[in-house]
């Protein structure tokens, strides 16, 4: 593994203090029945708790959410008190970018010295996202009742166009074989799989019960409901949208959260359960690519990430992508020359939904947990975002893992 | 010359013994002479001032001695800051609800408001004599000190008890007469004075329940409770476990739920005195006792433990077992380590020290009662467990494991039940309202103890002190019979052979009724004697009906057999109503004297000793009864399915049973009774309801 100076040199992600719930399918479990900010700080409480992380070790919260919620005023300080800890902290959002900046920004909240111990806590509910009504004084309209997840799904005010029209003129651009996009998405089905039988997510997913204002059970979050089994022949007799684009080969809208820690070197040591890890973030890179090409845009942040640290892709030991449409893994291959067949070995966002908060922060919780098992490496995680934005960073999993 | 298992816990009062009560016929003090002695003859009465008096601790203690001194005239000052808020004013609905609206009045006019500003006194306080001051302000120190001083030069020679919960009599240079909570209607008194004064034992013949304590910091009661809590909020350091969760697994295994009592008691307050009985702890004991820091945080912001309504829990899991494994470590770890230090400073009688967690800390078993059911061995190893996890506890002296060395002696194994005997007669008193495993292993060693001195006659009473009722079985017990029939069947066995020793193993034995009530198992125990006596007034019942249950110890049969049968309809009413009757209406039938309280005593002891006093013994009918056609009848008051259902398994019982000759009716009482509780109706019912709470 080729050692490189870090972005962040003093910062750690201790290795087993983070989690995740399950990511259930918006409209199909419980939590699309709560306040997701309350949610959010229980659940981290738990995962700590799970992870014999006292909670009072962390000095600084960073949340990041893309939906709004009921209380968003009070973000970070208000999850905070929901995990039971008056923290300070601040609050992050970038659509799909979100879970990765969160992870960035504490890191540098470690190295600048103003923390010792960072949470970054990620969620999202996009189930009955919520209807803003917004009586701009500019609008023509008086009042307009805002949709959040849908409508700005179905446009983005700078282009005009709706996202998966965005998927389809990639899969033009990049002139893609939809049998290819189908297997793909099969590929990532069929890893997601294989993990869940062998008992790897149940290391980083947490399950919970929730419970009604009244305290009693809601429902449990000890899956992620919604995901399909697909085949190849299936897959191929589902409608096009667009171009190379069906319900096979796009994720789903889901619910959910993620937390991780970041940490001063010294702090992680004492906080993980194997302090011979060693996790630090190598280095990051966004981009934005033309308009209406955002499956693009990960490829093109990946190239000028590496052209930034020197290392290529034979370099890494794990790859992973927020890949809301297959077409982004394809276009990756064409662009990177690497077979998709070696990335998202653990399953992806394509698989298990969209909740966008918390997206990119499970899967570099996954990824991390992957390389750990193959004993250490550059852990390469990469995403699209709303607005044809690409974030990629690498990270690298060292010490006697 | 009387010999005893151990010592009673009315000596502790210099009160004398419970053998020593029926022996003389009379209750060891009565509180117009005690009246007279603490506030002056009539016509010079003077008064009680209660201090604080619009406080959590004042306003409920006010009202508590206000209702029982204004029978004799004693005015009560309930002194305050002109702008404290209306404590005082909260406790009237209860007041009406208790004594209804007249006696309430009473009460309250009863009761002086005066403010002041703190150092002077109000000139209209001497016109009322003040004899005894309450002191029930905040927890400083020096102002109490100055306190005490600003009435001394008023009024020399004031009796004064602080309540606090913290400061020795030592440090305060007075007695202490230290409440617990629900201050309004819990009689517990922990009282710190070098001799029992007039004082203390007033307390006692108005009532209460005055429990002597040892002068050290913080007493019996604030050592277990604000151990329990300190437990609880290291539990949730160590875990991240929320509050409320912590309080559900401490309810489950202890019994209460120690961070929404505070919240419950005001968090501000009950937060404060917490922290300042732990602070004050641990520089004396060293960490076992250290405040953690979000108990140093609550104290100054009065934060509740419990969430807001609008952020009320929504996360939850069934923790793991090695969590649950840690959990219990770390509870019963420091309460047994605690509990040790108790014994190891000799702060109470064990009786004592046992049922405080019972009586205010809403303990289901006693501290010691459950150490001793674990066994010294195993509540080390737990003790040296919890040290793994918090080494610090074990250091600074804190940590007593000798405590635990003498769990053979009778004063361990006697927690609940004492006897006494002169040679000829014997009393055995139980110290705890409601019957459990616990008093009935008691009972048996204490019959044991009595047969082995060759003693025929017995009294069988409460212990005037401990238990001023006895209201049935300890429905906790029941808890794994909702889930087996084998073990309904093992325990209504077990408990009704106890109870038939009472007839067979004595040539007289004299059931004693002297408190307000007795109730379900208890009064079926106490049937099993020879004879039944009991106060006119006191309440005789068996409410199982209205649980659901059906009655364990034999009552669905043995009245029957005792009773004629033109008075089997009241005994059967009695069942199926669960309505209690007072015993000057059930002589005869149930009861075979009852009296004024002095006479009924003095009755106990003629039967006991000469065997009767002009009343004939009821005949056991030991065959099968005939003639019995008890019907239900549709009269015994209305009931939901619940109780309709249990009506007729008792009916069912009491026919089934008392058909059978008494060897047989044991089994067939005890297996009727194990399989309704093995009901849905039952599981569904009080008792379920009651397991709910107290599982986590």
């Amino acid at each position: 593994m080729k050692r490189l100076k870090a972005r962040f040199p003093d910062a750690r992600i201790p290795y087993g203090t983070w989690g995740s719930s399950y990511f259930p399918a918006w409209q199909s479990s419980p939590l699309a029945e709560v306040n997701i900010g309350q949610f959010a700080g229980e659940a981290m409480n738990r995962v700590l708790g799970l992870r014999k992380v006292p909670k009072n070790r962390l000095d600084y919260l960073i949340t990041g959410s893309t939906i709004p919620w009921h209380w968003k005023f009070w973000n970070s300080p208000l999850a905070a008190s929901c995990m039971g800890q008056r923290l300070p902290g601040f609050h992050v959002e970038q659509a799909c970018a979100t879970g990765l900046e969160a992870v960035a920004l504490a890191a540098a909240e470690v190295q600048g010295g103003s923390s010792e111990t960072v949470g970054v806590l990620t969620f999202d509910r996009t189930s009955d996202s919520p209807v803003g009504v917004f009586p701009e004084r500019r609008s023509y309209r008086r009042t307009e009742a805002l949709s959040d997840v849908w409508d700005n799904f179905g446009f983005d005010p700078a282009t005009g166009k709706a996202m998966i029209a965005a998927a389809g003129a990639a899969a033009r651009k990049h002139k893609l074989d939809r049998g290819e996009v189908d297997d793909a998405s099969l590929h990532c089905h069929q890893r997601y799989f294989e993990t869940l039988d062998s008992g790897f997510l149940k290391r980083l997913l947490v399950p919970f019960d929730l419970l009604n204002s009244q305290g009693r059970p809601l429902g449990r979050i000890d899956s992620d409901v919604g995901v399909s089994r697909p085949t190849r022949e299936g897959l191929r007799q589902l409608r096009e949208l667009d171009t190379c684009v069906t319900s096979g080969t796009q994720t789903h809208a889901a619910d959910g959260m993620a937390c991780l820690l970041v940490a001063t070197r010294e702090a992680a040591r004492t906080l993980s359960p194997k302090p011979e890890i060693d996790i630090k973030l190598i280095a990051k890179a966004e981009t934005r690519t033309r308009p209406s090409l955002m499956p693009e845009a990960p490829s093109l942040a990946v190239k000028k990430l590496l052209g930034r640290t020197g290392l290529g892709m034979k370099d890494m030991a794990v790859v992973k992508s927020h890949n809301p449409f297959a077409v982004n893994d394809v276009i990756f291959s064409k662009e990177l020359g690497y077979d998709w067949r070696r990335m998202n070995k653990t399953g992806s966002s394509l698989v298990w939904g969209h909740p966008q908060g918390p997206t990119l922060t499970r899967l570099l919780i996954e990824g991390l947990e992957e390389a750990v098992g193959l004993g250490g490496g550059h852990v390469l995680l990469m995403g699209c975002a709303a607005g044809d934005v690409g974030i990629a960073a690498v990270f690298e999993v060292g010490g006697k893992s | 010359m009387t010999a005893s298992m151990r010592a009673g816990t009315l000596e502790t009062l210099d009160l004398g013994t419970v053998f020593d009560v029926f022996r003389k016929g009379r209750l060891p003090a009565n509180a117009p002479e005690l009246v007279d002695q603490v506030f002056g003859k009539e016509g010079e009465r003077g008064c009680l001032v209660v201090s604080g008096a619009n406080g959590i601790v004042g306003a409920g203690k006010t009202m508590q001695l206000a209702s029982r001194l204004e029978p004799f005239g004693v005015p009560v000052v309930a002194l305050d800051f002109a702008g404290a808020p209306d404590g005082l004013g909260r406790q009237h609905p209860g007041l009406v609800r208790t004594f209804g609206r007249e006696r309430a009045s009473r009460i309250m006019e009863n009761t002086v408001r005066l403010s002041y500003d703190g150092k002077r006194l109000p000139a209209q306080l001497k016109g009322l004599r003040p004899r005894f001051l309450l002191e029930a302000i905040p927890e400083i120190l020096e102002a109490k000190r100055a306190h005490y001083e600003v009435f001394r030069q008023a009024f020399p020679g004031i009796e004064i008890r602080s309540v606090t919960s913290g400061f020795p009599s030592s440090k305060l240079g007075v007695g202490i007469a230290h409440p617990a909570f629900p201050h309004e209607v819990n009689k517990v008194w922990e009282v710190v004075e070098e001799e029992p004064s007039a004082v203390t034992q007033l307390l006692w013949a108005l009532g209460l329940t005055p429990i002597p304590v040892s002068d050290h910091w913080s007493f019996v009661l604030d050592v277990l409770f604000c151990g329990t809590t300190l437990a609880a909020l290291r539990i949730h350091q160590a875990s991240n476990m929320p509050y409320w969760k912590i309080d559900k697994h401490v309810r489950s295994l202890l019994g209460p739920n120690p961070l929404r009592a505070h919240d419950v008691i005001g968090a501000k307050g009950a937060d404060f005195l917490t922290w300042s009985c732990l602070h004050h702890l641990s520089r004396e004991y060293g960490a076992l006792f250290e405040p953690t820091p979000d108990l140093e945080e609550r104290k100054d912001t009065g934060q509740e433990w419990y969430p807001p309504k609008h952020l009320r829990p929504l996360v939850d899991w069934p923790p793991q077992e090695s969590e649950l494994s840690e959990f219990r470590t770390r509870l019963l770890g420091p309460l047994f380590q605690m509990t040790a230090l108790l014994l190891h400073e000799r702060r109470s009688h064990l009786s004592h020290i046992n049922s405080i967690g019972e009586l205010c800390a809403q303990f289901r078993r006693g501290v010691l009662s459950m150490i001793r059911g674990l066994g010294r061995e195993t509540a080390l190893e737990i003790v040296r467990d919890y040290h793994r996890l918090h080494p610090q506890a074990k250091g600074a002296g804190g940590w007593h494991p000798g405590a635990f060395g003498d769990m053979d002696s009778p004063s361990w194994r006697q927690l609940y039940v004492n006897a006494e005997h002169d040679g000829k007669v014997g009393i055995v008193s139980i110290g705890r309202e409601r019957y459990n495993g616990d008093v009935d292993a008691e009972l048996n060693r204490a019959i044991d103890w009595l047969q082995g001195a060759k003693i025929e006659r017995v009294i069988v009473s409460g212990d005037f002190h401990l238990s001023g009722q006895m209201v049935g079985a300890d429905i906790a017990d029941f808890f794994p019979a909702l889930e087996s029939a084998e073990e309904g069947l093992r325990l209504s066995t077990a408990w009704s052979r106890t109870a038939r020793r009472l007839n067979d193993d004595f040539r007289v034995s004299v059931g004693f009724v002297g408190g307000k009530r007795c109730l379900g198992g208890s009064l079926e125990l106490l049937m099993h004697c020879h004879y039944l006596v009991a106060r006119s007034e006191a309440e005789l019942g068996m409410p199982e009906v209205t649980l659901p249950v059906v009655p364990g110890m034999e009552g669905c049969h043995w009245p029957f057999r005792k009773a004629s049968p033109d008075q089997w309809p009241r005994l059967l009413d009695l069942l199926l109503t669960g309505s209690p009757v007072r015993a000057g209406a059930a002589t005869g039938w149930l009861v075979d004297y009852a009296g004024p309280l002095e006479d009924a005593l003095a009755a106990a002891w003629q039967i006991a000793t000469e065997g009767r006093r002009g009343l004939a013994r009821r005949k056991l009918r030991a065959g099968g009864l005939k003639g019995m056609r008890l019907t239900d009848g549709g009269g015994h008051g209305p009931g939901g399915p619940a109780v309709l259902a249990a009506r007729k398994a008792i009916l069912d019982c009491v026919r089934e049973s008392c058909a059978k000759p008494l060897p047989e009716a044991l089994l067939v009482q005890a297996r009727l009774c194990a399989d309704f509780m093995g009901s849905d109706l039952c599981r569904k019912g009080g008792i379920g309801a009651e397991r709910a709470k107290a599982t986590a």
